[in-house]
């Protein structure tokens, strides 16, 4: 490999190949000790049904040598991880792995790992991303990787539906997947009566704890057919294609719980819109951007918005919205932002956190609509650190100051009881003034029939 | 060909786990004839929809519909 390229943090684990990163371009480097499984996959026809299908992530083998072969992916515009999907992204992202794990074995290969993160949101579906995990598969072999689906997939989207969506967030603290016998310690005791809960979760975390201090010689000589590898892969794919979270709210009629007039709703869609258009912005980074109803009214070219928002709800029926529609330039994104996902594995480099990787897509532009009262009254970020937040995402930025006022402004106020006199500074020419450090105020205009208004500003030269 | 299965070197699989996957499969082998069986009653007596079972269903639609989509980028 050329000299400029350098091996990711992320890619350590597999002797198969690694992933360097050449100038902005990724690229995945296969090593010699997997050329036969390469060359076997290429033969068999293996790669283009999937490529098809949008199942796996394209690629073009680039240069081939005794040392390496290279290989150029589509490349993946920004990477979300496990804990930044929503239950339904989740569920897609467990059931492709097990759709891949099926399509393998008819073929005589087998998935040899079923983390998580080898799976991403790209072109509005989930898409597997590592090349090199297809291996051959042994005769009568168990699934190697088995323990693994259950620890990144199965068990995160159980204690999911039992305890709500908040239960993916655990994977944040987990890069190894949430151990079998803390998911099994979570689980109602009813769930021993599920053939398939007591099978995956219970006894698979009776009988680790049983034989840890086993080592492996053993399980060379553990046989399993072919049919009842098939017959697992197919049980725990129907049984995650009817999982859902329990806590699913009525949700879809926020915009009626604001205090929005339909002019003053279309006003500043249209204001948006225009906005957008004027300033050429293709890469749009939505913060605090609900279902996506924004990001979707601007209709010029946009590449892709990526919608972040704190409402496990809101992500769900924007990736709703997406999954349906089968749009391509839309990016739901689980998000809080007063704690955004940080860098986590190995030196703190093999994840990044999601800031990171928000810079390096670097959005043209940055919506933040209705989101600036909560993190000064709910979370108490003074405008000043809010303005160097949203200066660091983007030069340009489109925010929605509700002024004093406000209604919902009123109401967060109204909680601080006795502290209210706390927040006496959440005023418009505070907001200005504050903002001014960081950028410069283009344009401003009142939302009609609202105490809200709209700014357009740029960053300092 | 000479070629020892690389998965040895990964990650260590559990034996547990591995141990486990026999049981685990017997018991998913019944609870799919029994599904299976339960839906072909339900069947003769007119009471299902179409039965879904997606692990084998490969989705080639989004090419389908969008022909044209690649040679615009």
């Amino acid at each position: 490999m050329k000299s400029k390229a350098h091996r990711h943090q992320a890619s350590f684990r597999d002797p198969s190949g690694y992933i360097v990163q050449d100038g902005s371009v990724v690229k995945r480097v296969i090593n010699p000790i997997y050329f036969p499984v390469y060359d076997a996959l290429c033969e068999a026809d293996f790669f283009s049904p999937l490529f098809k299908a949008k199942m796996l992530i394209p690629h073009i083998e680039q240069e081939r040598s005794e040392e390496a072969i290279v290989l150029l992916p589509d490349q993946i515009d920004l990477m979300t991880y496990p804990y930044e999907w929503s239950f339904e992204q989740y569920k897609q992202a467990a059931l492709l792995t097990l759709k891949l794990q099926n399509f393998a074995l008819d073929r005589d290969f087998s998935l040899k790992d079923a983390s998580a993160y080898n799976v991403t949101f790209h072109r509005g579906k989930a898409v597997f991303i590592d090349t090199l995990s297809f291996d051959f598969y042994q005769k009568d072999s168990p699934w190697r990787a088995y323990k693994q689906f259950i620890t990144h997939f199965f068990g995160p989207l159980v204690l999911a539906h039992f305890h709500g969506a908040e239960a993916l967030k655990m994977m944040q603290t987990h890069i190894d997947g949430i151990p079998v016998a803390l998911i099994a310690s979570m689980l109602p005791k009813r769930t021993k009566l599920s053939p398939t809960l007591y099978t995956n979760i219970h006894l698979m975390a009776k009988m680790e704890a049983k034989h840890k201090d086993e080592y492996t010689p053993k399980s060379r000589s553990i046989k399993l057919s072919k049919q009842s590898l098939r017959n697992l892969l197919r049980s725990l794919y129907n049984y995650i294609d009817q999982l859902e979270l329990k806590q699913q709210t009525e949700w879809g009629d926020y915009y009626n719980k604001t205090n929005y007039q339909p002019e003053s709703f279309n006003f500043k869609k249209e204001q948006i819109q225009k906005w957008i258009a004027q300033n050429g912005a293709r890469k749009i980074l939505d913060v605090g951007g609900n279902d996506g109803t924004f990001a979707r009214a601007i209709n010029s070219d946009i590449a892709l918005a990526v919608v972040a928002d704190v409402d496990h709800n809101a992500v769900a029926l924007n990736y709703a919205q997406v999954k349906a529609n089968k749009e391509d330039n839309m990016l739901p994104l689980w998000f809080d932002v007063t704690q955004p996902s940080p860098a986590i594995g190995w030196a703190n480099l093999e994840r990044a956190s999601i800031l990171n990787r928000l810079s390096a897509w670097a959005p043209e532009a940055v919506l933040a609509l209705a989101v600036i009262h909560h993190m000064t009254l709910s979370s108490n970020i003074p405008f000043v650190d809010s303005a160097r937040f949203f200066a660091g995402l983007s030069p340009l930025l489109i925010i929605e100051f509700p002024k004093r006022n406000d209604s919902w402004v009123d109401s967060l106020l109204q909680r601080k009881r006795e502290f209210i006199n706390h927040f006496d500074h959440y005023h418009q020419e505070n907001f200005e003034k504050a903002f001014e450090q960081y950028f410069k105020i283009l344009e401003r205009v009142n939302i009609p029939d609202s105490d809200r208004i709209l700014y357009l500003m740029h960053t300092q030269e | 060909m000479g070629y020892f299965s690389m998965m040895f070197l990964y990650f260590d699989p559990g034996l547990g786990a591995m141990l486990v996957q026999a049981i685990v499969a017997a018991a998913a082998g019944i609870v799919l004839f029994s599904k299976n069986f339960m839906y072909k009653v339900k069947s003769f007596f007119g009471l299902t929809k179409s039965q879904k079972d997606g692990i084998d269903t490969i989705d080639f639609e989004q090419d389908e519909k969008h022909p044209n989509e690649e040679q615009g980028s």
